[in-house]
């Protein structure tokens, strides 16, 4: 299936997966680490181990700085 | 003004919230009486200490285990060269003195963690994260969803900033990412470097959002991640809701963070 991915911050991505291919899967295939980042499906955060379902999601990256 | 509760000095000081409707002596009373801990002295902290403090926001708990170094000086613009060596809390104490004498700044001379979060933030009327790892920003937006305390969010990246504002009945910390990435994955501020005016830019986010809060005027950055991009110049709001199945603020919340293991994902440990 063809999903459209949103990386908050950068460009949109059209990526194609398989059929049993899991939020993990998407969000390794726009070259980023499932570990560092939140994928948003309408809203709220989807496990990264499910199966993709939907056709839009959003990918945010998790930072953490602000004191040193 | 006819509120007699703020001096001729505070009506001076304080004339431009004033004459502002939506502030008013009201407001600027609110302000005075509110308490506000602001977790973190450093490059978020203290553009965050200094804009409450000169708000005349009357207490300002800050919470820090650190001294100032040399390379904070670039960025964290309330500790001087003459502050190197000092705790960054009373680094922070002192240069409030010295901008308004009506604050009070309550020093926390300490690292916010699961043994001391919860007495801590029990006192205050807004939390302020302005810490640098994921221990302390889960169990913070834990204890203050536990205690119903808001907390104005905000975190950098070398060019780029995240905010966003936890208010109770709204989606917390976790409504967006519900667990921690293992240590080590994500990298800091310390490895990667921090384009020195960003903390600038979202501490005052974070001020802002917290002197809302306290006169409670406009709406909160709640339910909303602002990411801020500093070489394009360009905000993107990005809406999140309520989790059901968060452990913090859904259908089955914990009642303690002694539930929760504050190591690696800061997860829920399994009855």
């Amino acid at each position: 299936m063809d999903v459209s991915v949103e990386v908050v911050g950068e460009e949109r991505h059209e990526v194609a997966v398989d059929d049993d291919a899991t939020y993990a899967d998407l969000v390794s295939a726009v070259d980023l680490s499932p570990h560092e980042v939140s994928v948003l499906v309408d809203g709220r955060p989807v496990p990264e181990d499910q199966p993709v379902e939907a056709d839009r999601v959003k990918v945010l990256r998790l930072i953490k700085g602000g004191r040193t | 003004m006819s509120d007699l509760s703020l001096d001729a000095t505070q009506l001076d000081r304080y004339s431009r919230h004033i004459i502002m409707d939506e502030v008013g002596p009201e407001g600027q009373k609110k302000l005075l009486d509110g308490r506000v801990l602001v977790v973190g002295a450093g490059g978020l902290g203290a553009p965050v200490i200094q804009y409450l403090a000169a708000a005349g926001v009357g207490t300002i708990g800050v919470a820090d285990n650190d001294v100032v170094e040399r390379s904070n000086l670039q960025r964290q613009v309330i500790h001087a060269d003459a502050d190197v060596g000092v705790p960054k809390v009373e680094s922070a104490a002192n240069f409030v003195t010295r901008l308004n004498p009506d604050v009070t700044v309550e020093q926390h001379h300490l690292r916010v963690g699961p043994d001391n979060v919860e007495s801590l933030v029990a006192d205050y009327d807004v939390v302020v994260d302005a810490s640098d790892n994921f221990q302390t920003r889960y169990v913070v937006n834990d204890a203050c969803r536990l205690a119903e305390i808001p907390v104005a969010h905000g975190a950098i990246y070398k060019f780029e900033g995240q905010a966003t504002t936890l208010v109770p009945g709204g989606p917390c910390y976790r409504c967006l990412f519900p667990e921690a990435p293992e240590p080590g994955t994500v990298p800091d501020c310390a490895t990667t470097g921090v384009l020195g005016v960003l903390p600038g830019t979202l501490g005052c986010i974070q001020a802002t959002e917290a002197v809302k809060l306290l006169i409670d005027a406009g709406e909160p950055l709640a339910g909303k991640l602002l990411f801020y991009d500093a070489m394009e110049m360009s905000f993107e709001t990005v809406p999140y809701r309520q989790n059901p199945d968060c452990p913090v603020c859904g259908d089955d919340p914990i009642s303690s963070v002694d539930e929760v293991e504050y190591t690696g994902g800061c997860a829920v440990r399994a009855d």
